[in-house]
């Protein structure tokens, strides 16, 4: 979103988007005057209002990770001590799978 | 998700910094059992005696706080449903962990029934959040937001499924290796 400057003078109000058909940049030129000014507005309350639901769902995306964390640290630590427990006990991996050693 | 207006003491939820140390060191230690060491091999069954006992309790303590967080989460502040979640959690890590079960056993039952609670809430958000957006409207989710959110929940279920595998491995190893003892007091029922 951008105001040009053209060379007779005033500004241009453009805006550009990614085309979802064939992913090239397309630049619209909405315009000049009182109109332009309120399409830029509305564009700028629209990024404003994207970038805070970004970070809503990122502020809540962590909220999910540090709630998931010690559950996933208490299973790597039960993973831990399992696998020394049986090694230690004299068993031994054989493809992912755990046997007993001979002997 | 509810608001979780909890108040847990700060490290309550994560593993002590010794404990870390001793989970690396038995980490170490296995891997270079398992490469054939046989010196590692005969530290490592030292180290599960001496050690294990507390690294287990600790494990099972802050796997049981986490169960009981996530279920006040689930809750959403209904405090029957929450008292419901936690009698659950209790009866599953009891019925998992069986008769007479070994702390190790009680650790791994422990796992099992937080990441079953961390996996059930988790799909419950994500269907309802799924529901949100084919009903539209503005809470709509971005689907960058939603993949992120299943990746979360695909981690915990595969967790989940190898916490059961894990069980049943030490359970059928146990019946046949000659024992290594683990000396640890773990309150199973917890409180």
């Amino acid at each position: 979103m951008a105001w040009e400057e053209r060379k007779r003078g005033g500004l241009y109000y453009t805006r550009s988007w990614r085309s979802p058909h064939d992913g090239r940049v397309v630049r619209e030129y909405v315009g000049s005057g009182p109109l332009a000014e309120i399409a830029a507005r509305l564009d700028r309350t629209k990024r404003e209002l994207a970038k805070a639901k970004r970070e809503q769902e990122q502020s809540e995306l962590e909220r999910l990770k540090a709630l998931a964390a010690p559950v996933f640290e208490v299973s790597e630590a039960a993973e831990i001590l399992a696998h020394a427990y049986l090694i230690a006990a004299g068993c031994h991996r054989h493809k992912g799978e755990y046997r007993r050693a001979r002997g | 998700m509810p608001e979780d207006k909890t108040v847990v003491t700060q490290g309550a939820l994560e593993l002590s910094e010794e404990t870390r140390i001793r989970l690396a060191e038995l980490r170490a230690l296995s891997q270079k059992a398992e490469a054939g060491d046989k010196d590692a091999r005969r530290k490592l069954r030292l180290m599960v005696r001496a050690s294990s006992e507390e690294v287990i309790g600790r494990a099972s303590d802050v796997g049981r706080r986490a169960g009981r967080t996530l279920a006040h989460t689930a809750a959403g502040g209904d405090l029957l449903t929450e008292e419901a979640l936690y009698v659950k959690l209790d009866a599953m890590r009891t019925e998992i962990a069986g008769e007479d079960p070994t702390p190790l056993e009680v650790l791994l039952a422990e796992r099992i029934a937080s990441l079953w609670m961390l996996t059930t809430l988790l799909e419950v958000l994500l269907a309802s959040e799924y529901r949100k957006n084919v009903e539209g409207g503005p809470k709509r989710l971005s689907p960058s937001y939603l993949i992120q959110q299943s990746r979360i929940l695909e981690s915990a279920t595969k967790r989940y499924l190898a916490a059961i595998r894990e069980l049943a491995r030490v359970r059928k190893l146990q019946a046949t290796a000659p024992p290594v003892q683990v000396n640890a007091q773990v309150n199973v029922l917890g409180g």
